[in-house]
Parts: C-alpha cells; structure tokens; sequence
C-alpha cells in the first residue's frame, strides 16, 4: 500500500524573538548577559526563533496546546475531516506532563476519538520515528490516514532561574550550549492511503534509520549531572537536590558533536550502496543539520567521490524559525512545500542526525499529482 | 582542494573506502584507551604505552611499503614511483615517535626493545603477505585506512593529548607530522585510486584489504591495555 503525505501544518508560538532579544525572554542568568552567546550563534547562523515563554518566563502556550494547533493547521489544509482520523503518532523530546504519554494529551486537545496511538520519545529524531510508525501502520492497512505531529518546548529549560538553582554558583559552556541553540515550536503532516484530490502530494518511498548508541557516549541529555557517572536525577532523595546537582539542565557534550557529521555520512553512503538513493537523482534535500558542517573536510571527499549533493538543492529554515528539535523537520516541510512550485516525479531527501546519543533517520519522498 | 576528477569506479571505489574508514573510526570508540584518550582521562603512562604500542609497527612501516614498491612490475612502474616516494617520506617517522616517548618521561632503550603486541604481529604480518604478492594494488586500500588514521592523530588525539598534559618541549611531534602534507597525500591517494580502480575486481581487492586492515589496526589498539 503506498502512503502519502496530503498536508502539512505548523505552529509557531508568539512573535519572532530576534538575536538581541533572547535574553529579554529566557531571563539573564544572575542578572548578567551571557559571554558565549554571540559565540554560539555566530557558529549556528540562527537568526529568528519563538518561545511558549514570554518575558516573565511564564508558559504562554503548553506544549500538548502547540501540538494541537499545528494539527489542526494541517488538518485545515487536507480534505479529510477530523473525526475521520484513525491514527494519532506524537513525538516530543518532554511533554508538559512526565506522564501520561504526550500523544493523549494532544489527542484531548485536538478532540479526535478512538484513535489509535503512538508516542515515540527519544530528541531530533522522534519525529521521525513516530512518521515511520504512521508510515507503517498506513502502509500494512491498519489505519487509512495517520496524523503525526512533533512539538518541542524546551525554553522552559533555558529560564535564568533554572541555572540559578546550581549549588556550584557556576554554568558550565556543556549547560549552556544549547540554551542558544534550540527553541519552541510544532510540525504536522496527514498521512493518507491515497493522494490528495488536487495538488501535490508527496509519496513516502522509505524512512529508514541507523543508531549508535552502543557505540558512542551520551552527547545530549537531561537528567545526569556534570561528572557524575551512574546517578541520574530520580536517584537523588528529592527532586529538589537533583536541580540543584545540575542533573535536570539540558546539557550537551560538544566533545562528542563532530560524531553526528561522521554517523550522518556514514548512513548515506549505507544507503547509496545499498540502492535505495542515487545521489545526483535528488532533486531537494532537507536536513535537519547546521551549514558549518558542510564545510567539513569529509564533505569534499564525498565530493571528489561523486555523492555529493550540490548547494543549491539543500533547503532549510532553521535560521529564521529557529531550532524546534524534533518539530524542526515537519516545519521545514511544510514551509518547503508551500514556498516551491514542486512538479510531479521530482525528489525530496530529508535527513535528521540526533546527538542524544547518536541516531540519524533518512526519508525519501517523491512528488505525486 | 583542486582534487583530480575520479572515474565512474573510483567514484565507487572512494565511496566504499569511505564507508569502511567510517566503519573503522565509528569501532574505535569501543577501544578502551582509546575512549580515555578522547574523553579526558588519558594517563601518562597510557600516552607511553600507546607510543610504545605503535612504534612496533611504525617501524615495520616502512618495511611494507618499500616491499609493495618492489612488487609493482612495469606495467605498473608509475603505482611503483609514487610508492616508493612515499616510503622514503615515511621510513624514518618511527624516530619522531622514539623522540615523543622520552619526551613524555619514558626510557628509549624500553621502547627500543618493547615486542610487537599481538594485534601489531597480525597487521604487520598480513601486510609483508600482500606486499609480497605481485602487483599488489589492493594495499591502497592499506595506505586510505593509515593515512586517515594519520589525519585522526593529527587533528584530534594530538590536540585532546595536549589539553590533558603539558610539558617543557613538545610530546605529540609524531601526532602533529600528519598535518603536513596532509592535502598532497590525499592528493595522491586519489590519484592513486584513479590509476588502479580500474575493473571491479581490483575495486572489490582494495575495499577487502581496507577492511582486514582496519580490523587488524582495530586490534593492535585493543592489545594496548593487554600487554
């Protein structure tokens, strides 16, 4: 059976928060501006970015909420009803509530009944896990449409006053790297057993994924506090000494991050060999990936042994909607989908690398109708 | 990079070389000293017993290399030159590393009679056996997954080794050698992979070469901590 994806949706909460205003939202940390700000976001090239946080810090939109509105901007778009939906597939990296799963929060707001549902967990990628689970279920016949939506609202990690909660007094660079990185947001995509009834859809050919989590160390985390081995935040006697350990601050270790750009490649040239993509018949390739990595040295190999793709087939608009992690894939699709004039039979490649602990998931589509 | 355009097969050549060095470089994160090395906690002794470890077959180097050179026939007497600059290049890097081991505290005539450790008898062992063979184009394959391991030292393990250590004169000379000339020895893998991948037999010879070659290195690594 195949499966296509017939419309697309997006939410983005509040205004554009440009770069000389991230600190008037997320807080200054000890009433002091951040020295490795401009360092950070010289190197990412993140111009514009929302936050679910307004200037007091306080939650203006849950994340469940932006995941709703995003499905039901998709949904807006499609010719499908919403009581017609049979599969809800939700992905988020922390949902409002630790439990119950993010997908039965978003089914609530979104009202649909009886679906079946799915909630993958996991950081970048779990969008794309809960797209392949969608993907399949649609494709073995178990459901005729699947909706899947993919929400991130990490600001409320980056208020000043988490950091203020440290007992060391001291923010490393690993706790604070991604404070400047990442930023809220949600992406939806209908997926259904047929094409859309006019326009474009794209059909899915594949998704497919490859982790390295038995191989390489934790790179992006919460939950275990700096130097610390073994001891993971709900091993502490409350949740109160675990804040103050640091043991609930996003961390990433920066070390480790050349890794995703060697796993990445790696992938694609597994699938090249294997057959499932020929390079040079790509027509756009979305990847969920910052552009200094392209200037890597591993790129001109790929170059001089013709697998690589030429600039102007890559698109992004991570540097205006910012970094929404899992959401950010849905989000360049749908934007990509409405900004192109796509015509039947040409390609589209996406690729979203995953630091956590090193996961990279590629998808091939191809425009019908 | 001005890098020679390759020909359709040593497009797929270098694409499979690619993947094995990948393969390779993703596998030496489960060798323990290397993990030390790349994570912060390296000790001394561990930076000299890696010195130790690998001046054993740095010093059969050259020995594989000039053999190889040796076995091209004339057909092949363009392979044979740029072989034979390169083990002329290379035949006395075991010296830097000698220079390295005293630097970092240790006792020249320890490294000077230290024994091959297991993994490096296999490697070294396996690479005098395809020299040895006549026109042994598949060890280009050999020189790809030595080479980027030479790159590996110079641009990451020298750097992390110098954050964790200091001392009076430099410790990684043999680590930061790499660097120079790094462009030109790609330069001339390429168009050594030009030259030779030339039938899909060869392609299929040099990319199972890389992977023994890379296994084997794998190995001499692992036995660091064993000897």
């Amino acid at each position: 059976m195949d499966v296509y994806i017939n419309s697309t949706g997006h939410y983005l909460p509040g205004k554009a928060i440009n770069n000389d205003e991230i600190e008037n939202v997320l807080g200054l940390i000890y009433g002091k501006k951040s020295r490795l700000k401009n360092k950070i976001l010289k190197s990412n090239g993140i111009l514009h970015r929302h936050y679910a946080i307004n200037d007091k810090q306080q939650t203006e939109i849950s994340n469940s909420q932006m995941a709703a509105k995003a499905g039901i901007n998709c949904i807006e778009n499609s010719y499908l009803s919403p009581s017609k939906i049979q599969m809800l597939s939700c992905a988020t990296s922390q949902g409002d509530m630790v439990l119950p799963g993010f997908g039965s929060m978003v089914q609530a707001e979104l009202d649909i009944s009886a679906v079946e549902l799915h909630t993958s967990h996991g950081i970048c990628s779990s969008s794309m896990m809960a797209l392949k689970t969608a993907f399949n279920n649609v494709r073995c016949q178990d459901s005729e449409n699947a909706l899947v939506i993919a929400s991130e609202l990490t600001s409320r990690l980056f208020k000043n006053s988490r950091y203020e909660q440290l007992d060391s007094n001291e923010v490393d660079f690993n706790a604070e790297f991604l404070r400047w990185m990442l930023s809220d947001g949600a992406g939806a995509l209908l997926l259904e057993n047929k094409p859309r009834a006019t326009g474009k859809s794209l059909k899915i050919d594949w998704i497919k994924s490859f982790s390295h989590a038995n191989t390489l160390p934790v790179c992006m985390s919460v939950g275990q506090a700096k130097s610390e081995c073994n001891k993971t935040w709900q091993d502490y006697s409350s949740y109160a000494e675990a804040e103050k350990a640091g043991a609930l601050l996003l961390r990433q270790d920066v070390r480790l991050l050349d890794n995703i750009v060697s796993i990445g490649v790696q992938g694609f040239l597994k699938l090249i060999a294997q057959e499932h993509v020929t390079p040079n018949k790509i027509d756009h390739v979305l990847c969920h990936f910052s552009s200094k990595y392209f200037k890597s040295k591993i790129f001109d190999m790929l170059e001089t042994a013709g697998a690589a793709i030429s600039e102007e087939k890559w698109y992004t608009n991570l540097y205006q909607r910012g970094n929404t992690g899992c959401a950010s894939i849905f989000i360049m699709l749908d934007e990509f989908i409405n900004t192109h004039n796509l015509k039947a039979g040409e390609t589209i490649f996406c690729m979203v690398p995953e630091s956590g602990r090193f996961n990279c998931a590629y998808m091939h589509l191809t425009v019908v109708g | 990079m001005d890098n020679k355009v390759l020909s359709q097969l040593g497009q797929s050549c270098l694409q499979s070389l690619l993947t094995v060095w990948l393969d390779f470089d993703l596998s030496l994160n489960k060798v323990s000293i290397i993990q030390r090395l790349e994570q912060g906690r390296l000790s001394l002794e561990d930076y000299q017993e890696l010195l130790l470890n690998l001046r054993q077959q740095v010093i059969e180097g050259s020995r594989w290399i000039s053999r190889c050179a040796s076995s091209f026939d004339r057909h092949y007497s363009d392979v044979r030159s740029t072989v034979i600059s390169h083990a002329t290049e290379e035949h006395r890097d075991y010296l830097l590393l000698e220079a390295d081991y005293v630097a970092a505290g240790g006792q020249l005539e320890q490294i000077q009679s230290a024994p091959k450790n297991i993994g490096t008898e296999a490697l070294h062992g396996f690479l005098m056996y395809r020299a040895s063979q006549p026109n042994p184009i598949d060890l280009i394959g050999a020189m790809w997954i030595i080479e980027g391991l030479g790159n590996k030292m110079a641009v990451k393990w020298s750097k992390q080794i110098n954050d964790q250590f200091t001392f009076k004169q430099s410790v990684t000379t043999f680590m930061d050698y790499h660097a120079e000339n790094d462009e030109n020895h790609m330069k001339e893998l390429y168009q050594l992979i030009d030259r030779v991948a030339d039938s899909q037999q060869n392609v299929e010879d040099i990319i199972r070469t890389a992977k023994v070659v890379a296994k084997l290195y794998k190995m001499q690594l692992d036995e660091v901590d064993n000897d």
